[in-house]
């Protein structure tokens, strides 16, 4: 990677270092959290389909541990560097301090594209990315999960050669399995209602009846669809939602002034969370450009769908009536939209916080593996919401103490957690 | 052919009369040597074949009497009609035989019998004679062991030489030269010794040699002299056995001579070869042999006659297409008994391919089950005789009207068309059809003439109709033929003739064939469908990956019918599989396997009679259990992956079902199977295919096949090797694909330096979002997208711009440019991220790999070019540095540009073009139009005409104009100087822009009122129907 131009994990120090400021930490601290604890570069030799012998470059990097054994994702991806997969461990660490859950990051990957490999390839990728590192992973040290271009199957992969060296059944050694595989239940709501857990918790600290507001939604997926749910449970009213149309290459808003109806919507909605157009007409919906759904004159505006949709452009179509922003898909707020947010008062729950269910949960699966002891659902779910009410108490304790956004507060709470953990441990 | 004198229908009449006399000796000498019947029962057979052997075999009678013994045919009666003659042995009178008519008959030689039934009479009764002498001396040596037949004076192949040459000379002559054939073919010196002598002592003869024309008449006895020799030769050189065998079989041999005549025929009708085709074959199988020689002139005659003149195709076809095969054939034909019609492209090419298929299937495990659809033909003609049956014929006129009026009658004409009725005969034969079919749902498809003859793309061009089949026979006549004519109806629509008009083939007296086949599939609930279904081709013109080689082929699927893979609908998406390498997926990830996945089928609907196109996932729920395969179609999206269907637990309302074949991939031989069909049919046919096959869950069946360059997609355009170099923009030989993209009028190029040095996020998101506006700024499919890495990236969007599908879908083709960092080469994507929606869009991918050193950049060129990005979109010119959009036109003095991807040769090359010589002389012409002063010089009207006008003008060519005059003399003359000072002008023009010498360019035709009002000379190009002029405005007109 040329050295000029843009550099993800360069840019992750920066915003560590003006909050080392801020937290005024010793050198020593921020040299230890500046960059990685440990990395593992290694080669990874497959034999492919037709006989030959191909060498993979594979990465684990561990950036902090000092709260409990590491945890992230794997990446496979062509174009994967050193230094983006360094930035994501780092951010990885800081998530799980923030949730407070006893565990570190890191992040792994292979330079690789899937879409030149069989499924048998993958596998032998699979199973030899564990072969190299396999010492220092396993639930006490390292527990990978799924991430870009990986999936469950990958890690059932990972996992059973995993096991097959240590001569045991170890599920805790992965995440993202599925259910009935070491996998837990709640995986799929946990991220949606995790930003309505901490929207609930920020109402309240607003004074507002949960029943008696508003909100308009971006996206249609997975985190939104479980977000609405569990808002519409509360009592909250949803006028309009935004999704992308593969027919029409463009994103339409559906509004209702009644607000929405989750179960007829999802009716009449694809895999991909494409509304279809023309039947939502039929229920009464108003269809609108896409870009209206921040428009709304509504109390919240849950953006759950891509990064950079608030940005400074569209800032300034918010209503006045929007109190909070709850960021539902990660950093969907540039930071001049950012900005413009804080000194209007509105109070945007940063994604940091707010789609940290998702962690939560993969921590749970951990636990109950670990245990080989599986929680219902509502277990899984009420945990959570422990977790995630918890964790928004302690950020908007801080923010309000030193009347600071609460992104800043966020950060500021997950990397003085982890600078107390390594001193604690004499580290630093 | 030694026969050549004959010809006409008595000639052959003659000759089957021939051929019944030879019968009836051979039969009679079979009978003679079968020791185990009786007297009396070998001369009641003898009778039988008597009885067969007379013209008139209806009402022909037989009797021998012998020893006042008594034998005659059942139908004996006496009648006045009849001749008789004596059986003789050794001198002695043994009997009488007599042949007679049951009714009068015309007048022949000899009453109403022939010459050759006289001599034929004769010979049998010396056959009868002998036999009675050899059944005697049996008789009397009965205990004695002694031969029988060396007893006898002759051998049975004498006694038939005998015959022959008293009754048949020129069978007996043929059978000489087979002997002689095969005696020459045993290496027998003697016969050499003849051969030589023939051919130097007597030239006459020299049909011996098989040269010349033959006049055996005249030598009649030399021949015969030669014919004993032979004989003697072979008596003593072959055991009788031998010679009785050889015998034997060139008299089998010789009743394929009606069949080899007929076939040589050219055009013969329909009826005629039919017929011809079935007499032979109807013949029990050991009383007729092909011998190879005769097989190979048939077949190939027959292939002639019914599929192409293309001697490639015939020189293939005849390996795997004998008169068996044409026999079977013929019965499925309908067409106009006295016409001449061929069957069509498509049914040559789908016929051809059964037959390689069949003969194949005995070496080839995967071949066994592939199996054809069952089908049925209309030869071309029928569609002229339809045209003149309904008095239509004006109708072959209309490909010479201007399109836009074939557009605005087309439907009136397709009406018109729809109106028509058949003539009987191919009504009749239509019932036939629809009687052997029953109720299964039929396709109609066109097989034209044109598609074959040229190889041009006409897929698509001309209809393909489904129809239901259901009701009375009449109704499904009536549908049948609605669907028929409909299709004809195409062959004069807009679209054919536009195309036939780009390629010059308007000329070309196209005829269509029509292939009605069953619908391969089962029911379903209310619909009919296969349970799969799709085309493949040998060679993958969309590479999604560069462990994919070209040659690997593809295959799409869909399941249900198969319209949806073979067409692409834009909005939906097939599965996509490389046979080579079926585990090297297009969709890698789930969520894209998810996304590109068929979400309707088309279906037959037999309840309703319809045509529909239905919500796939919804029928395979509703009839999930009666879905033939339908385990190893879908499968199930569970925990983030994709799983098979199997076991017990599984809940189908509630599942997420996915169609992915993973299932037939993976579990079944289907790969396997469509592999070796494109791998045989690619070698035996000689050219890469493209099959239409489907699936009804237990056989593969195969509906088409044809040479994959017939394709819209795939024809391939070589690198033109005359561009100087400071026309090519860029070249690549890595990973290309056959395309060949015209008249580009700009190109946005993201430099790869410039983009890589961005430091903000934003500013590369910036970068997408400008190509997402020049995507909609610039002309749609006149543009190229440039850029480095992998278009459409996540995350990391340092390694490439990450714009989404509908920021690049107007585009007409996408390149990745990878450019060495440190040491190393970046993958590209190939566009994997929208890979599918690039193929249904039929936008296609190139890789520049500009760090190659034989690779041509030159971006010296483009530096050169204004940046027009701020002019289009104003928002982004701070933008310049990074995307630059190059206007064609600025760097090649108003042209274009070409990029031709030559696939096979793995070479690409992308060249601007100075604007053509059409374009520039029509642009003159007009400029020529608007200088004129029309009333200055009494000018009418303005007219070009030719090359100029047909849009075919080379760089020499003149500009030919048309001017309707009615000035002066005066005027006439200083008219015709200015003009020919304009083009001289003009013609040092043209000798700039291409080197070419010419004077006076312009080559004008004065016409008047007089010249247009009586058509005469030049002024018949005015409204003419073939080559129009064009009128071109003037200053004064307004």
């Amino acid at each position: 990677m040329a050295d000029d131009g843009y550099n993800a994990f360069e840019i992750e120090q920066e915003q560590f270092d003006r909050m080392a400021d801020s937290l005024e930490l010793d050198k020593s601290v921020r040299d230890l959290l500046r960059s990685p604890i440990r990395e593992y570069h290694f080669n990874i030799p497959v034999k492919m389909d037709d006989g030959t012998f191909r060498i993979f470059k594979g990465f684990r990097i561990q950036h902090n541990d000092a709260r409990g054994p590491c945890k992230g994702g794997i990446r496979f991806h062509p174009q994967e560097t050193a230094d983006s997969v360094r930035a994501l461990s780092m951010w990885m660490t800081w998530k799980c301090s923030l949730v407070n859950i006893p565990l570190g990051g890191g992040k792994g990957g292979v330079i690789c594209d899937p879409h030149n490999l069989s499924q048998r390839e993958q596998e032998n990728l699979c199973r030899g990315w564990v072969r190299q590192v396999y010492k220092n992973l396993g639930p006490d040290n390292d527990i990978p999960a799924p991430d870009v271009m990986t999936n469950s199957q990958h890690m059932l992969w990972m996992l059973d050669e995993y096991e097959a060296i240590s001569g045991g059944r170890y599920p805790g050694a992965i995440t993202g399995k599925p259910v009935g595989m070491g996998g837990s239940l709640g995986r799929t709501e946990a991220t949606g209602y995790g930003v309505v857990f901490v929207l609930r918790e920020a109402l309240k600290e607003l004074e507002m009846d949960i029943s008696k507001t508003t909100a308009s939604v971006q996206g249609f997926g997975n985190v939104a669809q479980y977000a609405i749910e569990l808002f519409i449970k509360y009592g909250g009213k949803v006028v309009s939602v935004s999704c992308w149309d593969q027919n029409d290459q463009t994103t339409y808003a559906f509004f209702k002034q009644d607000g929405i109806d989750l179960k007829e919507l999802r009716k009449i909605t694809n895999r991909y969370g494409t509304v279809e157009k023309s039947r939502a007409e039929e229920l009464g919906y108003k269809v609108l450009p896409g870009d209206d759904w921040l428009k709304q004159d509504v109390d919240i505006l849950i953006p759950a769908a891509l990064e950079n949709s608030i940005h400074k452009d569209n800032v300034k179509d918010i209503s006045n009536k929007v109190k909070i922003i709850a960021e539902g898909a990660n950093g969907p707020t540039t930071p001049e939209a950012d900005e413009h947010l804080y000194s209007n008062d509105v109070l945007v729950i940063p994604c940091f916080l707010a789609n940290a269910g998702g962690v939560v949960c993969s921590y749970f699966e951990q636990v109950q593996s670990n245990t080989n002891y599986f929680w219902p659902k509502d277990e899984v779910l009420g945990k959570l919401d422990d977790k995630m009410t918890d964790a928004y108490y302690a950020v908007i304790e801080l923010k309000k103490r030193r009347n600071i956004p609460m992104r800043d507060a966020a950060y500021m709470i997950a990397i003085s957690r982890v600078a107390e953990a390594c001193h604690l441990r004499g580290w630093a | 052919m030694n026969d050549g004198q004959i010809s006409g229908n008595g000639a052959e009449q003659r000759l089957e009369e021939r051929i019944k006399e030879l019968n009836c000796i051979y039969g009679i000498s079979a009978i003679t040597q079968d020791e185990s019947i009786t007297l009396n029962e070998a001369l009641q057979d003898i009778l039988q074949l008597i009885s067969q052997a007379w013209q008139y075999p209806n009402s022909t009678y037989a009797r021998i009497i012998i020893d006042d013994e008594v034998h005659s045919t059942p139908n004996y009666k006496e009648t006045p009609w009849l001749q008789s003659t004596q059986i003789k042995h050794g001198g002695k009178i043994k009997g009488i035989i007599e042949v007679g008519y049951l009714e009068e008959m015309p007048a022949m030689d000899e009453g109403p019998f022939l010459a050759e039934e006289r001599k034929l009479l004769k010979a049998i009764s010396e056959l009868i004679g002998n036999f009675i002498a050899q059944r005697q001396i049996r008789d009397r040596l009965n205990n004695n062991n002694n031969n029988i037949n060396k007893a006898a004076d002759k051998d049975d192949w004498e006694i038939i030489l005998g015959i022959l040459m008293k009754t048949d000379p020129r069978s007996s002559l043929r059978i000489t030269r087979r002997m002689i054939y095969h005696l020459y073919r045993i290496q027998n010196e003697e016969i050499a010794a003849i051969v030589n002598s023939i051919c130097q002592l007597d030239e006459a003869d020299s049909e011996w040699c098989g040269i010349n024309i033959p006049n055996p008449r005249k030598d009649i006895v030399a021949l015969k002299k030669i014919q004993a020799e032979v004989f003697k030769i072979a008596k003593d050189a072959l055991p009788p056995e031998e010679i009785s065998n050889l015998f034997n079989m060139w008299l089998k041999a010789d009743k394929a001579r009606p069949l080899l005549l007929a076939s040589q025929k050219q055009s013969i009708p329909l009826t005629e070869i039919t017929s011809e085709l079935n007499r032979f074959w109807d013949m029990p199988e050991d009383a007729r042999t092909l011998l190879p020689e005769d097989d190979i002139s048939i077949s190939t005659a027959l292939i002639r006659r019914f599929f192409t003149s293309r001697l490639d195709f015939i020189n293939n076809a005849k390996k795997y297409i004998g008169v068996g095969d044409f026999v079977s054939l013929l019965k499925t034909v309908v067409g106009p008994p006295e016409g001449e019609g061929k069957l069509g492209g498509k049914i040559s090419g789908v016929y051809l391919a059964e037959k390689i298929i069949e003969m194949e299937k005995i070496t080839h495990e995967h071949l066994r089950d592939v199996k054809f659809a069952d089908s049925w033909y209309i030869t071309s003609d029928t569609l002229i005789d339809v045209i003149h049956y309904n008095d239509l014929d004006d109708m072959v006129h209309i490909k010479y009207l201007d399109p836009s009026e074939i557009r605005q009658e087309h439907p009136f004409l397709e009406q018109l068309f729809k109106n028509s009725i058949f003539p009987p005969e191919i009504e009749k034969g239509l019932n036939r059809i629809l009687r052997n079919i029953g109720d299964n749902p039929i396709i109609v498809r066109s097989s034209s003439l044109l598609e074959d003859s040229f190889g041009a793309a006409f897929s698509g061009k001309y209809k393909s109709l489904f129809l239901v089949n259901k009701g009375t026979l009449e109704e499904k006549r009536n549908a049948l033929m609605d669907a028929i004519l409909e299709v004809y109806a195409s062959t004069f629509a807009p679209d054919p003739i536009e195309y036939r008009r780009e390629r010059g083939l308007l000329d070309f007296s196209e005829e269509m064939g029509i292939l009605i086949q069953k619908v391969v599939g089962t029911k379903i609930g209310p619909y009919y469908i296969p349970a799969f279904a799709g085309v493949a081709f040998s060679n993958n013109e969309f590479r999604w990956s560069p462990r994919i080689r070209r040659e690997d082929g593809i295959i799409r699927m869909v399941a249900g019918l198969g319209t949806r893979a073979v067409d692409r609908v834009g909005d939906d998406y097939p599965v996509l599989v490389s046979p080579n390498k079926p585990d090297i997926q297009v969709n890698a990830l789930v969520d894209e396997s998810i996304q590109y996945s068929q979400h309707f089928m088309d279906v037959i609907n037999i309840e309703k009679g319809t045509f529909e196109t239905v919500s796939s996932l919804d029928l395979i729920r509703e009839y999930w259990d009666v879905y033939p395969i339908i385990t190893k179609i879908v499968s199930i999206h569970r925990d983030g992956i994709l799983r098979p269907v199997t076991g017990v637990l599984m809940d189908i309302e509630d599942a997420d079902l996915v169609i992915t074949f993973s299932g037939l991939i993976e579990k079944t031989s289907f790969i396997k199977q469509i592999k070796s069909v494109l791998n045989i049919l690619q070698e035996k046919m000689g050219t890469p295919v493209d099959v239409e096959f489907a699936h009804d869950g237990e056989k593969l069946h195969i509906l088409q096949c044809r040479p994959q360059s017939f394709g819209k997609e795939t024809v391939r355009v070589p690198i033109p090797k005359n561009i100087p170099n400071n026309r090519k923009i860029f070249s690549a030989s890595k990973y290309v694909t056959n395309s060949h993209i015209k008249n580009i009028e700009y190109m946005v190029y993201v430099r790869p330096s410039a983009y890589d040095a961005l430091s903000e996020r934003n500013d590369m998101l910036n970068v997408a979002k400008a190509v997402g506006g020049l995507n909609k700024a610039l002309p749609k499919g006149r543009f190229i997208l440039m850029g480095p890495g992998r278009w459409g990236s996540r995350g990391d969007i340092k390694l490439g711009v990450p714009i989404s599908y509908s920021d690049i879908n107007n585009t007409s083709l996408l390149i990745e440019i990878a450019i060495k960092k440190g040491g190393y080469l970046p993958d590209l994507s190939f566009g994997t991220h929208f890979f599918q929606d690039l193929v249904e869009a039929d936008i296609h991918y190139l890789p520049l790999y500009p760090d190659d050193p034989d690779s041509i950049f030159n971006e010296n060129l483009m530096n050169m070019a204004p940046n027009r990005l701020g002019e289009l979109l104003p928002k982004y010119k701070d933008m310049e540095h990074v995307i630059q959009v190059i206007q064609i036109a600025d760097i090649s003095d108003g042209g274009t540009m070409n990029v031709v991807m030559d696939g096979e040769a793995n070479d690409a090359l992308a060249y601007v073009m100075p604007p053509d010589h059409w374009t520039w002389r029509m642009k003159k012409v007009e400029e020529l139009g608007n200088m004129l002063d029309a009333e200055l010089y009494g000018v009418e009207a303005f007219y070009v005409f030719g090359s100029t006008k047909e849009a075919t003008a080379g760089p020499a060519s003149d500009i030919d104009l048309l001017i309707h005059f009615n000035g002066n003399e005066e005027q006439r003359e200083s008219l015709l100087s200015w003009l020919h000072e304009r083009g001289v002008k003009l013609g040092k023009e043209n000798k700039e822009r291409t080197g070419g010498q010419t004077d006076d360019i312009l080559d004008v035709h004065i016409i008047t009122d007089e010249d247009i009002k009586n058509k005469s000379s030049w002024a018949v190009h005015i409204n003419s129907p073939h080559s129009a002029a064009k009128k071109i405005p003037l200053r004064n007109d307004n």
